[in-house]
């Protein structure tokens, strides 16, 4: 195993690895093989063509794959020096500090101020009313949400636009206070101008959250991130890495050829 | 809206309370053990409850048979039930059984059918709205209500336009086209869930070379409903042959081997209710007999059931 | 490809038809076709619609035919009627009074006593009052003196009709009571004027002249010679009207009647007691109140049928001595004082003298009596005797080998004996057969009521009509009725009343109720329901949140509940027999926490009843909370463990509170099943006539479906009828729940949508 101390502190250079994961489903092998290390408080993107696994893998980084009874891992992802996977390892421990925002906004029935003091009440977040108000109104500013909803917190999550909605479902993360934050598409359900502005918030966000951003949007990826991770899928449909650089680079030369077909739309 | 509003920028200090590291150890959850463990043991109540129903229908059901009196040959075949004389033959109550299923479905299957068709084809959203519930509330109505139904009114009637020679105050005709009331609903509900699963596509194929409404209905939709339907018909029988107030109610006392259905003879979920209504003694040779009856119509109606339930899980595979 | 000619047969299989087109119908050919096809399915389409709507009738005809049993015209009997009892109860009270200076059916006596009295009061015909106006003063009652005005509105409350009853035979054997009658008639205006009561105004008048007719079978009222007429005429009854027929009979004689007539003063009961007797002599009755049921009865038991003939009306006056200055004005309800439980004027109204009140009045066998109580006491009923009254009205009224058995199911008295004596009672007690009564506390008012209602009172039903019957035929049914039950009442009787709902169960239909029966479901589906719902949607969450539906436990589990559902509830009624109520006897029967029911002592409790039904539920719950569980979107749980919640925190806070209301609505619609199932109760064990109140989870069960059950399966008319009423009382009780379970489907629609 590498030098634990690269990656224990939260200053550390790297918040999480991947080491030779394999992701199945049944006896169907999803991705292979991936080794990925991401640096800590940088925006990295996971990009490539439909059903390469990238969405899987991005699941994989808070056990979120459990829920599909018949998925399994194999290999190591590695946070603060620990491997997730290990069987001493708590899921629930790691989703608290793995942070996740899905592909459709997906806000639980209830009131605004409710969806974000939810997560943190299960935490074990022991403030008065006084500091859960503050938590609920700093997390809806981080989320850049605050003065949308600030007249309306009482009313149900689900009154509020598309854009809307993703935000606080930022917000209802980042209420939890995690380290890392992994998102799904954030922006795929929305229209151009919402998808803007969930783009520049997580510019601000990687100020204090090591993020995780699966896009099928190349534009998207070469705006919005620092590292760009490019995957493919093999011949036997499991996907795997292709490339990995900074983003800057990897769009301007790519080193594989594969990467180089797919940024230029030759395919994918 | 949102377009004109400015991003509301990060204050310059979030002061995050990391928790401390290397806390990713599975802590102990035992609310959520005992929970989960539980809810285990609700859901394998079901099991236990199958489970004692077998034991408990075979281990009296073999009792029965171990008395010298009762052989399982002469539970076959004789025709004549008489415990007080040692007749044991189930015949004579398995064929009233079967004669009220029989009478219950010549009145379900037309009329059930007939409506589901109607609701799933031809009804508005708004007739459909009205009747479907009359419908489901006509399979709400307890069986005892039927059973007096049965009594008072459909024998009444029968006595009236038939003669009171021919027909006797109890009777097996009665009961079955009471049954086949409380059936029709039955079959009709699930008819139309399975006709209505059909896709429109097919409709629209059928209109589209021409076919009438009727013609669709019964050429195309109803054949490709086919194993739904045919489900409901086989869940219905099922449902017949338990049925137990309204028989135990109409049909009479008395087991009796007969054609004519305007007599009365007693049916063996009749008979079950009958003796166990009675003070007696849990060592009675009658006592153990509604064991080795309720072993035969619970094993009927299980194959009924799981036959239902094989056509079903087919039919969906074919539109789901 | 060369064509074969036309018209050739060819060997080859049949080529096909140059222009394929042809082989559809052509011009008019289409227009028919179409036509036809358009027939059929117009046609099929109203049968379609008739198979669905016959689906609707039968339900509706099922209502109705209820209905239509549960309402109607009976011909009612009782042994003896409870206003009568009442009646008879409070003369009783009035003659055993300690301050009854006089009684007598002698009213000029009773008239000389209250006039020597200044403390006296009395009950007089109006004649007497007025013939002794310097003596006596009439009380108003309530406002209103008796005066011929009052009296004919109607405004004075102790106004009576005097009536003189004969019979059609008696008339046509003897013509000299058909003349006597007439004559009367003719002369009692100015008679009743004469001796001081109120003759008929002209319709009433009108009215007797009819009845009078049809009992002489005459067209028009002869013109009585009574010279013409000669035979014994005798009367007997009331001492109000002996005056008035005395003074017609001395004229009749007057004018040359031959016969004697002979008049005794009785009193009007003893008079229809001579009347109604075989051979008990008497002709005509002077009577000063209408005849009552159990007279009617008596009278048809002996093929004698009373005709009654209105002669005059008296205002029954309360009356005292002239002296009496401060009586002046009282209520009804003071007069019932006056003559019942009071002994001194102070007890009837606080601002007169405490003295002591001298009672002239006459005897059992009044008429003026039997007014005077039925009167005052109209509004009485059993309820309103108090228990020792009760009591003794019971004792009065049943053998004394009855009394002695009652008394051994469940005593009057904690400590004292009615009909039993302590011996024999200690000795039963602790020999080998202890009765009910060796344990049970004393009856209370409510149960004493109920069986003087079955012993005493014993009502029977005769016949009944269904209500359309009832309704289209009824003057048909009365005169049938009439002829065929000669000693019962005919009236309109709704079985479904509140009274049926809030009376015990009882072996007399007539009084039978359903609340038993009511609280033994509430019991039992209680329990049902308190079992069942924790276990089926606990059952319901494991399937669908913890299960891997890959494992084969998990999908036999599933398989298992679907095929539970379809397993005749008959099944689970043996299921329940053997492990609920001979297995776990010492638990269902409550015997192993020392509660149990000493009168049951077995498992055949509402506790076995109720887990019964739960199991019986169990798969209906589970399936229908899966429904609910499944509908929650997938994307709430993921955002809930995204966060870190655990298992638990997701499922207790976001899928349950969004399936509630599909969960409870599938819940609701389970209650409704138990509550109308029977079978499975009936092989537990529902016991067959319970009378009292189940008391907790360890006593005997029954429930309203059981007891319909019950009362179907009886061969009396009267139990199909009480049945009836008893599934309108069930439906009801599903129709509340139906409603309540479309109330949480709307308000769960709404909370998704």
């Amino acid at each position: 195993m590498s030098n634990v101390a690269t990656y224990s502190t939260n200053g550390g250079p790297y918040a999480i690895e991947a080491q030779d994961l394999s992701i199945y489903y049944g006896s169907f092998r999803a991705v292979k093989n991936i080794n990925l290390r991401f640096p800590t408080h940088k925006i990295t993107a996971l990009i490539g063509p439909s059903g390469c696994g990238k969405s899987t893998v991005l699941r994989a980084f808070n056990r979120m794959n459990d829920l599909i009874p018949i998925s399994r891992a194999e290999g190591v992802i590695l946070f603060h020096g620990k491997n997730i996977y290990d069987h001493d390892v708590d899921p629930v421990e790691i989703r608290r500090r793995v942070g996740m925002v899905f592909q459709k906004p997906n806000p639980f029935p209830k009131t605004i101020y409710e969806n974000v003091a939810w997560g943190a009440r299960i935490n074990g977040f022991k403030g008065s009313k006084t500091d859960m108000d503050a938590l609920v109104e700093e997390s809806l500013r981080d989320a850049a949400v605050w003065d949308d909803v600030k007249d309306k917190l009482n009313q149900s999550g689900l009154s509020l636009s598309g854009g809307q909605q993703q935000r606080l479902c930022i917000a209802r993360a980042i209420a939890t206070r995690p380290e890392i934050i992994l998102m799904d598409e954030p922006a795929s359900a929305l229209d151009p101008i919402s998808t803007l502005r969930i783009e520049e918030l997580i510019q601000e966000l990687k100020k204090n959250y090591t993020i995780l951003i699966v896009t099928h949007n190349m534009q998207q990826a070469a705006r919005a991130s620092d590292y760009t991770a490019f995957f493919n899928m093999d011949a036997d449909r499991a996907g795997y890495l292709v490339e990995y650089n900074q983003t800057d680079e990897l769009f301007t030369s790519p080193k594989n050829e594969m990467t180089e077909q797919y940024i230029t739309g030759r395919f994918g | 809206m949102e377009n004109m509003e400015e991003v509301t920028p990060l204050p310059k200090s979030t002061s995050v309370e990391r928790a401390p590291l290397n806390q990713l150890a599975k802590r102990p959850r035992v609310g959520e053990i005992i929970i989960e463990a539980a809810l285990f043991i609700a859901a394998g109540i079901s099991i236990i409850t199958t489970i004692a129903i077998v034991i408990i229908l075979m281990e009296e059901a073999l009792r029965f048979f171990a008395d010298d009196r009762v052989s399982l040959v002469s539970f076959l075949t004789e025709t004549i039930w008489q415990p007080e004389a040692n007749h044991f033959g189930i015949l004579p109550l398995l064929n009233a059984t079967l004669m009220i299923t029989a009478i219950s479905l010549l009145v379900a299957v037309p009329l059930g059918l007939a409506s589901a068709i109607y609701l799933s084809e031809y009804a508005s959203p708004r007739v459909r709205g009205i009747l479907k519930p009359a419908l489901e509330m006509l399979a709400g109505v307890p069986t005892v209500v039927y059973g007096y139904f049965a009594l008072t009114f459909v024998t009444a009637i029968l006595r009236a336009v038939l003669g009171k020679d021919l027909v006797q105050i109890y009777n097996i005709a009665s009961a079955g086209l009471v049954v086949g009331v409380l059936i029709t609903p039955l079959i009709a509900s699930l008819s139309e869930d399975a006709l209505h699963a059909v896709p429109n596509s097919l409709r629209e194929a059928s209109y589209g070379v021409g076919a009438t409404k009727f013609e669709t209905a019964t050429k195309v939709i109803l054949p490709a409903a086919l194993s739904g339907v045919a489900a409901a018909m086989v869940l219905a029988v099922s449902r017949a042959f338990g049925e137990t107030m309204i028989v135990a109610i109409a049909a009479g006392a008395g087991p009796k081997l007969t054609w004519n259905p305007f007599v009365s003879a007693e049916p063996m979920t009749g008979y079950m209710v009958r003796i166990s209504g009675g003070d007696l003694s849990y060592q009675s040779l009658d006592y153990k007999s509604i064991y080795a009856i309720g072993l035969v119509v619970f094993v009927v109606t299980l194959i009924l059931n799981i036959i239902s339930q094989r056509v079903v899980a087919r039919f969906r595979e074919v539109y789901e | 490809m060369s064509q074969p000619p036309p018209d050739q047969p060819s060997a080859a299989p049949a080529a096909p038809a140059t222009d394929l087109t042809t082989l559809f119908p052509q011009g008019e050919g289409i227009q028919a076709q179409i036509a036809r096809r358009q027939r059929n399915a117009t046609i099929w389409r109203f049968v379609f619609l008739g198979a669905t709507s016959l689906a609707v009738i039968i339900l509706t005809t099922l209502l109705l035919s209820i209905i239509n049993q549960s309402f109607g015209l009976v011909a009612e009997q009782t042994n003896i009627p409870e206003t009568q009892l009442i009646v008879n109860y409070q003369k009783s009270l009035m003659l055993e009074a300690s301050n009854v200076a006089l009684s007598s059916e002698d009213d000029a006596a009773l008239a000389e006593g209250i006039a020597a009295d200044a403390a006296g009061v009395g009950l007089l015909g109006n004649a007497y009052t007025t013939q002794n106006q310097d003596t006596l003063r009439a009380l108003s009652i309530g406002g209103v003196a008796p005066t011929a005005e009052t009296v004919q509105s109607g405004a004075y409350p102790l106004a009576r009709p005097l009536l003189l009853y004969t019979t059609a035979t008696t008339v046509a054997d003897k013509p000299q009571i058909g003349a006597f009658l007439a004559y009367y008639l003719q002369v009692a205006d100015e008679v009743m004027a004469e001796i001081g009561y109120f003759p008929l105004d002209e319709a009433t008048l009108a009215q007797q002249e009819t009845t009078l007719l049809a009992l002489l079978g005459a067209t028009e009222l002869p013109t009585i010679v009574p010279a013409e007429y000669e035979g014994d005429i005798v009367i007997a009854g009331s001492s109000t009207l002996n005056q008035v027929t005395r003074e017609v009979a001395k004229r009749f004689r007057a004018e040359g009647f031959q016969g004697a007539i002979k008049i005794t003063s009785v009193g009007t009961g003893a008079g229809f007691a001579g009347f109604c007797a075989v051979d008990g002599g008497v002709d005509i009755v002077n009577a000063s109140r209408t005849i009552t049921q159990l007279e009617l009865e008596s009278c048809r038991a002996n093929a004698l049928n009373p005709v009654a003939t209105v002669v005059g009306a008296d205002a029954l006056a309360v009356v005292v001595n002239a002296q009496n200055d401060f009586a002046t004005d009282i209520t009804l309800e003071q007069a019932g004082l006056l003559f019942s439980s009071a002994v001194n004027w102070a007890e009837v109204d606080a601002g007169w003298p405490a003295e002591a009140i001298n009672r002239y009045i006459p005897t059992t066998d009044s008429g003026t009596m039997d007014f005077f109580v039925a009167t005052v006491f109209a509004a009485q009923t059993l309820a309103d005797l108090p228990y020792d009254s009760l009591v003794t009205v019971f004792q009065a009224n049943v053998s004394a080998g009855r009394c002695r058995a009652a008394e051994a199911e469940q005593r009057f008295y904690a400590d004292r004996f009615v009909c039993d004596t302590e011996e024999a009672f200690t000795a039963r007690c602790e020999g080998e057969n202890p009765t009910t009564g060796c344990t049970l506390a004393p009856r209370d008012h409510a149960s004493l009521e109920a069986l003087v209602q079955a012993e005493v009172i014993q009502p029977e039903v005769l016949q009944a009509w269904f209500l359309a019957e009832s309704i289209f035929r009824r003057d048909e049914i009365v005169a049938t009725a009439l002829e065929e039950y000669p000693s019962a009442d005919v009236h309109f009787r709704r079985w479904l009343t509140w009274d049926f709902i809030t009376r015990p169960q009882s072996a007399t239909p007539e009084l039978a109720g359903v609340r038993t029966a009511i609280l033994g479901s509430l019991w039992v589906v209680g329990i049902g329901l308190l079992a069942g719902f924790p276990v089926g949607v606990g059952a319901a969450i494991y399937l669908e949140e913890y299960a891997n539906k890959r494992k084969r436990f998990n999908s036999i589990i599933q398989t298992n509940i679907n095929n539970l559902a379809g397993v005749p509830s008959i099944i689970y009624g043996l299921l329940g027999l053997t492990v609920f109520v001979r297995v776990l006897e010492p638990i269902t029967s409550g015997a192993i926490f020392g509660v149990g029911d000493p009168t049951t002592a077995n498992g055949r409790t509402i506790l076995s009843a109720g887990l019964t039904l739960a199991l019986l539920i169990l798969p209906v719950i589970i399936i229908s909370s899966q429904e609910a569980i499944k509908a929650v979107p997938s994307s709430l749980r993921e955002a809930s463990f995204g966060l870190g919640a655990t298992r638990w925190q997701t499922i207790w806070n976001h899928v349950i509170p969004n399936a509630i209301g599909g969960i409870l609505t599938g819940v609701i619609l389970a209650m409704s099943r138990i509550i109308g199932e029977t079978a499975p109760l009936v092989v537990v064990g529902a016991a067959t006539l319970i009378t009292s109140d189940p008391s907790g989870p360890f006593s005997k069960f029954t429930t309203l479906p059981i007891q319909i059950y019950q009362w179907t399966a009886r061969p009396q008319q009267t139990f199909l009828l009480i049945a009836g009423a008893a599934i309108i009382v069930l439906i009801i009780l599903l129709f509340i729940l139906n409603i309540f379970a479309i109330y949480l489907r709307n308000r769960y629609a709404r909370r998704i949508g």
